[in-house]
């Protein structure tokens, strides 16, 4: 809901919201409970800028978000968030694909899937589609 | 003089060594990123296989390169392949 309300604006007719949720993949070790995401911070944030910025340019949006949690985030709960706002849908649609999709292969985030309390253990990273949580 | 380069380790990286930073002891006038990556594979083996599919950064840029050059006082992070989301 606080991301809609920072998307909200007049004049913004369209809004895009992508979440991106933990799921219970069955691994060889049994079910995921949780993932653990890790990030090379001031790098990963200025990324997200130049996202935003790369965004602004090829669509229409007036507004945008950009959310990714770091840390354990459980099964079923929210990982990352993306967002715009456009005054037409289709702007919206576009820029918030083309940013889950860059999010994936440009942002220094990595996940590890945890299955049983301590026991980490390293997912593939993903390459082109999402194939994991978001 | 300082001729240490720090290096950040993420992800599988840091797994492979079991720390998330070491510091290497580089040549006053600096090494390249391919001597870099030898010295560490060097010391650290189970890092080695881990290596050949990371990006690298100096400074919170992209290097270009295997010739691209990092000096004592640097920040060089070894970044394996992303997967956020």
């Amino acid at each position: 809901m606080q991301a809609l309300k920072e998307l909200g604006a007049p004049g913004l007719g369209g809004i895009v919201l992508f979440v991106g949720r933990v799921r219970p993949d069955r691994t060889r070790l049994g079910r995921v409970r949780a993932l653990t995401y890790e990030s090379h911070r001031a790098l990963a944030l200025e990324e997200f800028r130049a996202l935003e910025a790369e965004a602004r340019e090829r669509y229409e949006v007036g507004r945008i978000v950009i959310w990714h949690r770091i840390g354990t985030v459980p099964v079923a709960e929210p990982s990352v968030v993306i967002g715009a706002a456009s005054a037409h849908r289709r702007a919206a649609f576009d820029a918030t694909s083309m940013l889950i999709e860059r999010l994936k292969s440009d942002v220094p985030l990595w996940k590890s899937e945890r299955v049983r309390p301590g026991r980490p253990l390293r997912r593939r990273p993903s390459r082109g589609p999402a194939r994991s949580a978001g | 003089m300082n001729r240490r380069l720090k290096v950040l380790l993420f992800a599988t990286a840091r797994e492979a060594v079991g720390r998330s930073r070491v510091d290497v002891d580089i040549p006053k006038n600096g090494s390249t990123v391919r001597q870099v990556v030898a010295l560490l594979a060097r010391d650290y083996p189970r890092l080695a296989g881990v290596l050949t599919s990371c990006r690298f950064t100096r400074n919170g840029e992209y290097v270009q390169g295997w010739s691209a050059r990092v000096r004592p006082g640097d920040e060089f992070a070894i970044h394996p392949p992303y997967s956020g989301g």
